[in-house]
C-alpha cells in the first residue's frame, strides 16, 4: 500500500522558505529604524505620533531598547524557523523519527520559551512609557496561546525523543 | 556479563552455512549477520522459533548468558 502524499508538507516548507526571507526584511527593516532613530531623533518622536511632547531620554532609550530586543527575536524566529524546516525536510525524506528532530525540537522549545519572555519584558517596558503620559502602545505581552506552545512543545520534543529510542530499538531488533 | 549467541557453533555443528539457514528461516542474510555478530539489540520470538526449528535445538543452546 503506498502512502498517500500529503499537500501539507509541500506548503509548510514553501511557507517556511517565505517566512525566512520575510524575517530577515522585518529585521533589516527593525536595524534600519533603529539606526535612524540615533541620527533623526525628531523624526521619531514625530512617527510616532508624540508631536508637541519632547519625550524624556530615558524614555527614547527606552524605545530603542524595545527595537534592540526586536532584532533578538528576529535572531530566535530565525532559528526557530531554520529548525522547522529541517524537521520537514526530514519528513519529506520520509525518515522523521532521528534524534536529530527531537533535539530539535527541544531546541524549539527552548526558542518559544525565550520568545514569550522577551514579550513580556518589551510589554513591560512599554507599559513603563506608556504610564509617562504618551499614547504608546506595543503588541507584546502575555498569551495563553503562546505558553501553551512552549509547554506542548517540551512535552512533544520528549515523545519524539522516546519515539526515536524506541525506534531505534525497533531496529535492532531480528 | 552479556547475552551470547552460539549461532556460528550450530551451524558448525549441522554443517550448514548462514545464507542457508537464511533462505530456511525467511530473514535476511544481514540481519542473520547480525544476530550472529552479537550486534541485534533484540530476537523476535518468532525468529528463535523459527532458528530452533531449522536448527533442530532450543532457544538455551543458541543463547548464553556469559562474559563476552
Amino acid at each position: 500500500m503506498t502512502k498517500p502524499q500529503s499537500t501539507a508538507l509541500p506548503i509548510a516548507y514553501v511557507v517556511l522558505r517565505i517566512l525566512i526571507v520575510l524575517n530577515w526584511f522585518f529585521g533589516a527593516c527593525i536595524l534600519a529604524l533603529l539606526t535612524y532613530t540615533l541620527i533623526n531623533e525628531p523624526w521619531m518622536v514625530k512617527a510616532l505620533g508624540m508631536s508637541g511632547f519632547t519625550p524624556e531620554r530615558w524614555v527614547m532609550m527606552a524605545m530603542r531598547g524595545i527595537a534592540a530586543l526586536g532584532l533578538v527575536a528576529i535572531l530566535f524566529n530565525n532559528e526557530l524557523l531554520k529548525r522547522l524546516l529541517a524537521i520537514v525536510d526530514t519528513v519529506r525524506r520520509g525518515d522523521p523519527f532521528v534524534a536529530d528532530n527531537a533535539y530539535r525540537l527541544n531546541a524549539i522549545a527552548w526558542l518559544l520559551l525565550a520568545l514569550q519572555l522577551l514579550s513580556l519584558v518589551i510589554a513591560g517596558i512599554g507599559k513603563a512609557i506608556a504610564s509617562h503620559g504618551n499614547p504608546f502602545h506595543v503588541d507584546a505581552g502575555f498569551s495563553v496561546a503562546g505558553w501553551l506552545a512552549v509547554i506542548l512543545t517540551f512535552v512533544l520534543a520528549r515523545v519524539f525523543a522516546e519515539g526515536t529510542l524506541m525506534r531505534e530499538d525497533l531496529e535492532g531488533t531480528i | 556479563m552479556a547475552i551470547l549467541v552460539n549461532l556460528d557453533e550450530l551451524l558448525h555443528d549441522r554443517r550448514m552455512t548462514l545464507t542457508e539457514l537464511a533462505e530456511r528461516v525467511d530473514i535476511t542474510l544481514a540481519n542473520l549477520s547480525i544476530l550472529k555478530t552479537g550486534k541485534a539489540r533484540a530476537i523476535r520470538f518468532s525468529t528463535l522459533e523459527a532458528i530452533c526449528e531449522a536448527l533442530e535445538c532450543q532457544p538455551g543452546d543458541l543463547l548464553e548468558f556469559g562474559d563476552a
